[in-house]
């Protein structure tokens, strides 16, 4: 009987000891994922200007860039309502253009509908399938 | 995965953690688990949910490792306590209620975490005040020959821990103000810097101050912290070697003399530099020859929680949690704890480094750089690799005015964190 | 300073306090895991639980009487306290508590898995139990002999060099030591007798002037190198001086006398003249050389602490002065009652010397026999004919008409002895008294030595005779 409880009383310490490790590797796997997310972040080449979606997460664009579902977009949505290409962002002589490329659900500039190329201001909002985008300046590095 | 879904995930070691020491403890102790072996994982479970709440509810965008980090460390530091000393496990509890509420406070207060660099004399005051508050006749009570405690009504607490915490905010917040002078290439004699006159009165000022502390107060503990934080920032802010090796030269230099003039600073010295001599083992030196029984009882995996005979060193609970622990959990135990510190302390300076200005990089680094201080000195003492100071191990040991302040402390540090998630999306 | 240059310094700053860190593990580790003196230091009481804290087996006579038994311990044999010693957490341990304490708490393996599985599964072997050589009536009637006085006695069994009875007085209370109300008070009073010291074994470990005991040793010594016929007769004047470079130095006779002496006449009356010419006859090396072979400035090989004495402050013999005076027993010469017991012993057993000791069986909790001492092979000091030679002497230094060891004769029993008289530069004399019985075939030998005895040995022969009485009367 005594043995049995030494046993058990030495699993349980052999246990804070393992769970001690184990919390160890586990913080140091999340400040590694940390930092791979902030150098991704840092890596992200700066662009000409921003799309900012509502979960404060940042596309930057170049003078011509794709969105929609499909990975080879420039700016990859993950929305079900957005079609696989579904428009195109161009920078022509200082101002945005958004072109709809003849999306299933449509684009949409500050609500209203957009039938081949509309004007897009800064501060404007670009909605596709169920993302809302807003089209800002560059986040400083 | 956002940060706080992150931070929610790991929060469930540090109670896995409280509920296996806890029921070790409590096995070992009584052969059965008792009222602690609850109260101890669910007080981390709801210290941990509170905070963790705290932060969601605030915006906050802040690392998301350093609360589990902490909240190990206060598990570990309650599961001691339940073994050493038992009866002071309410009052900690207690303490940790109020290290929380401090922290939920620190993290609105004030709104704007640079308003807190407008004021740098006022905290510069306010530290020194608090340092040397024991040294008062009424409040002010010698404990072991130190005087390091004030007594208020209701309860005593340790000024030093809340003076370090001022005194590294005046210290950030003076070095960021004067940083054109430091852009400034400093005059020379030689191949050493001479320090302009803004650094040179503080370096002087801080130093009588130590010396001071050292001498009034007989703690080497708030010496060393206080100035070494001082040097810390020092070094943060000019990158110039010199001036803190001319700091350490000082500190040594001062240190020197006060052994050679005081005798209590001599005795410490000297328990220290010999332990083991017929003249002190049984006397002076009895506490730390006890510790080290401890850690030389520990070996590679310990006695096992509650299997060792820590409760043989005088006032293990505060001064010597790290040789009780390292008798019981071993050198493997030893090593994870200090890593544990280590990354606490690392996560701090990255955070430190992103930082959006100066004063909040200095900040930061400053409040990382002073709990790793702190953890190398106790730890260090403990082992005889220093001599003995008075602090405790932060988060870990038996005391209210350390724990509260090192929660304001990480409150602190997740602030200028979430500054900087801020910054970069703004 | 720009931002990015306090990051290098933050950069740095890291680096720093991961070096720091891994230094500060260094050198915790060294404490922790490479400090051996650390973690054996008999004043940590992790190291005393390992071995007091236990139960423990226990300590018994030749006969099977219990000596020691039971935790808290109980000891039966007060006159025994410092050969069998105490175990405590608080004070340490001693005596055969001490020398045996891990057969008594159970021989711990050294076996790699059995340590294992002492840690883990908290088993470990039952206490074994010593057996001691001592016989109980012998011990009884010592220690009642002695009872009052300071000294010491110790029996041996010549043949075998298993110790009979052993008796230091004053003597410790051990018994109050095991009781935890009383240790505190009990162990005040043993540390700090300051003149008593009690916790002093005089029979292994206390050193005195041997006075005319040693001239035995001066007889062996001087019959081994031929110079003496015992039976020849040797003018003796009191006072004698060899040479007139003794300068103020002479030698005394015992009992002023002026008159020749044989051997046996010489040891009757413990005559200093005869003794000091035949030792300057035997020269002062040989004279060494055979003391030492008797075990005069050695320890002997015990199994508890014993002095080793000297035969004079320098181990050498170079002056006739120093010669003549270590000759008829002082000089400069310190034994223990233990030394001169083994010097009888040796005559007794026939010229072959036996190694004491005290434990003559260990067992371990099941019942099986650990490796215990014996008297060893045994060491060849005399030649046997020196040895029949001095039996004859010693036989009558007690019944010759006169004899100074008169005191020493037992009825029915041929007693071969020595009485001798210290001189005690601090105080009054010793007394001693060395012998054993029966003469023609001994079963024990006997050393009792007395301090601040007013008639020196007269005093101590009659305790030799109670104990070689009660000792030839044991059991075999």
């Amino acid at each position: 009987m005594e043995g049995a409880f030494t046993v058990a009383l030495w699993a349980v310490r052999l246990a804070f000891l393992a769970l001690l490790y184990g919390f160890l590797a586990r913080a140091f796997v999340a400040l590694q994922g940390a930092l791979a997310a902030e150098r991704a972040q840092a890596a992200r080449p700066a662009g000409i200007a921003d799309l900012v979606a509502r979960s404060a997460e940042r596309y930057p664009l170049r003078a011509v860039s794709s969105l929609g579902r499909d990975p080879g977009c420039d700016v990859v949505l993950r929305d079900d309502a957005a079609s696989s290409r579904h428009a195109l962002l161009t920078f022509d002589t200082g101002e945005w253009w958004v072109e709809d490329l003849e999306s299933r659900n449509g684009t949409l500039v500050n609500g209203a509908v957009v039938r081949g190329r509309a004007r897009l201001a800064y501060g404007d909002v670009l909605t596709i399938g169920r993302t809302e985008l807003r089209l800002e300046h560059p986040a400083k590095p | 995965m956002s940060r706080r879904a992150v931070e929610l995930r790991l929060l469930g070691w540090p109670v896995a953690l409280a509920a296996t020491g806890g029921l070790a403890v409590a096995l070992a102790d009584a052969g059965a688990p008792d009222l602690s072996t609850v109260a101890i994982p669910l007080a981390v479970a709801g210290t941990g949910l509170a905070l963790h709440l705290a932060l969601r509810l605030s915006g906050s965008r802040a690392d998301a490792v350093l609360l589990p980090l902490a909240l190990a460390l206060v598990a570990i530091g309650l599961v001691l306590v339940r073994r050493l000393a038992p009866g002071l496990l309410p009052l900690q509890l207690a303490w940790l209620a109020v290290g929380a509420a401090a922290f939920a406070a620190a993290l609105v207060v004030p709104r704007d975490l640079g308003a807190l660099a407008r004021y740098p004399y006022t905290w510069a005051l306010a530290g020194l005040a608090l340092l040397l508050s024991p040294l008062l006749p009424v409040i002010g009570r010698e404990v072991y020959g130190t005087r390091i405690w004030v007594r208020l009504g209701i309860g005593s607490f340790q000024p030093s821990e809340a003076a370090k915490l001022a005194l590294v905010i005046f210290f950030a917040a003076y070095l960021a103000e004067h940083r054109e002078l430091i852009a400034r290439a400093p005059r020379r004699i030689g191949p050493l810097p001479v320090p302009p006159l803004a650094y040179l009165a503080p370096i002087l000022v801080m130093w009588a101050v130590a010396m001071l502390v050292l001498v009034a107060e007989r703690d080497l503990g708030a010496t060393l912290l206080v100035f070494g934080g001082f040097l810390a920032l020092l070094w943060l802010a000019t990158g110039e070697l010199a001036y803190v090796a001319a700091g350490l030269a000082l500190l040594a230099a001062g240190g020197a003399a006060a052994v050679a003039l005081f005798p209590h600073v001599a005795a410490r010295v000297e328990i220290w530099q010999r332990p083991f001599a017929d003249d002190l083992r049984f006397g002076a030196s009895y506490q730390l020859v006890q510790g080290l029984f401890a850690l030389a009882g520990g070996g590679l995996f310990g006695a096992g929680l509650g299997g060792g005979m820590p409760e043989r060193i005088p006032v293990v609970w505060s001064d010597f949690v790290f040789d009780a622990f390292a008798e019981e959990a071993g050198f493997a135990g030893v090593l994870a704890l200090l890593a544990v510190f280590l990354l606490l302390a690392h996560r701090g300076l990255a955070i430190a480094l992103r930082a959006p200005t100066a004063f909040l990089q200095l900040l930061a680094g400053g409040l990382a750089a002073s709990l790793a201080l702190q953890t190398l000195v106790i730890v260090g003492g403990n082992a005889a690799l220093v001599p003995l100071t008075g602090i405790t191990l932060p988060f870990v040991a038996y005391g209210g005015s350390s724990l509260v302040a090192n929660f304001v402390l990480l409150a602190l540090l997740l602030r200028v964190s979430d500054e900087s998630a801020r910054a970069r999306v703004r | 300073m720009n931002r990015t240059a306090v990051g290098d310094n933050i950069r740095a700053l890291a680096l720093a306090l991961i070096a720091l860190f891994l230094l500060t593990s260094v050198g915790v580790g060294r404490r922790m895991l490479l400090s051996p003196e650390l973690a054996n230091d008999p004043q940590d009481p992790r190291v005393a639980a390992v071995v007091f804290d236990r139960a423990r087996g226990p300590v018994l006579a030749r006969d099977g009487t219990v000596l020691a038994q039971g935790r808290p311990r109980q000891y039966a044999e007060p006159s025994l306290a410092q050969v069998v010693g105490y175990a405590s957490a608080a004070y340490g341990a001693a005596g055969i508590e001490l020398a045996y304490g891990a057969a008594l708490v159970g021989q711990d393996s050294t076996d790699p898995l059995a340590v294992l599985r002492v840690r883990f599964l908290g088993a470990r072997a039952p206490p074994g139990s010593v057996t001691l050589g001592i016989d109980p009536a012998t011990q009884r009637a010592a220690a009642a002999a002695l009872a009052g006085r300071t000294g010491a006695v110790v029996a041996l069994d010549p043949r075998t060099g298993q110790i009979l009875a052993s008796v230091s007085l004053p003597a410790p209370d051990t018994r109050a030591l095991a009781d935890p109300a009383r240790a505190a008070t009990a162990w005040a009073a043993m540390a700090t007798g300051a003149d008593s010291r009690p916790l002093l074994d005089r029979a292994a470990q206390g050193l005195y002037a041997p006075g005319s005991i040693f001239k035995i040793v001066t007889a062996v010594a001087a019959l081994e190198a031929g110079v003496l016929d015992p039976t020849a007769k040797v003018r003796v004047d009191d006072p004698f001086q060899a040479d007139p470079s003794w300068g103020a130095y002479a030698v005394r006779s015992s009992s002023a006398a002026h008159g020749d002496f044989d051997l046996s006449l010489a040891m009757a009356r413990s005559e200093n003249i005869y003794f000091a010419k035949a030792a300057l006859a035997t020269g002062g090396a040989r004279l060494a050389e055979t003391a030492a072979r008797l075990g005069i400035g050695r320890a002997p090989a015990l199994d508890l602490p014993a002095s080793r004495g000297q035969l004079s402050r320098s181990g050498t013999l170079d002056r006739p002065t120093l010669v003549a005076d270590t000759g008829f027993g002082q000089g400069e010469l310190l034994v223990s009652p233990l030394q001169m017991a083994l010097v009888a012993a040796a005559v007794a057993n026939g010229g072959v010397q036996m190694d004491p000791h005290h434990a003559i069986a260990v067992r371990d909790g099941g019942g099986n026999a650990l490796a215990a001492p014996d008297g060893g092979p045994g060491r060849r000091v005399m030649s046997a004919d020196v040895a029949r030679i001095l039996t004859r002497a010693l036989v009558d230094a007690v019944e010759a008409p006169g004899a100074f060891a008169a005191g020493a004769r037992v009825g029915g029993l041929r007693v071969a002895g020595k009485t001798g008289t210290a001189e005690n530069p601090s105080g009054a004399a010793h007394g001693w008294f060395v012998g054993f019985a029966p003469a023609d075939a001994p079963t024990v030998a006997v050393a009792v030595v007395l301090e601040h005895a007013p008639r020196g040995g007269e005093d101590a022969a009659p305790i030799g005779a109670a104990v070689l009485r009660a000792a030839v009367g044991r059991a075999r």
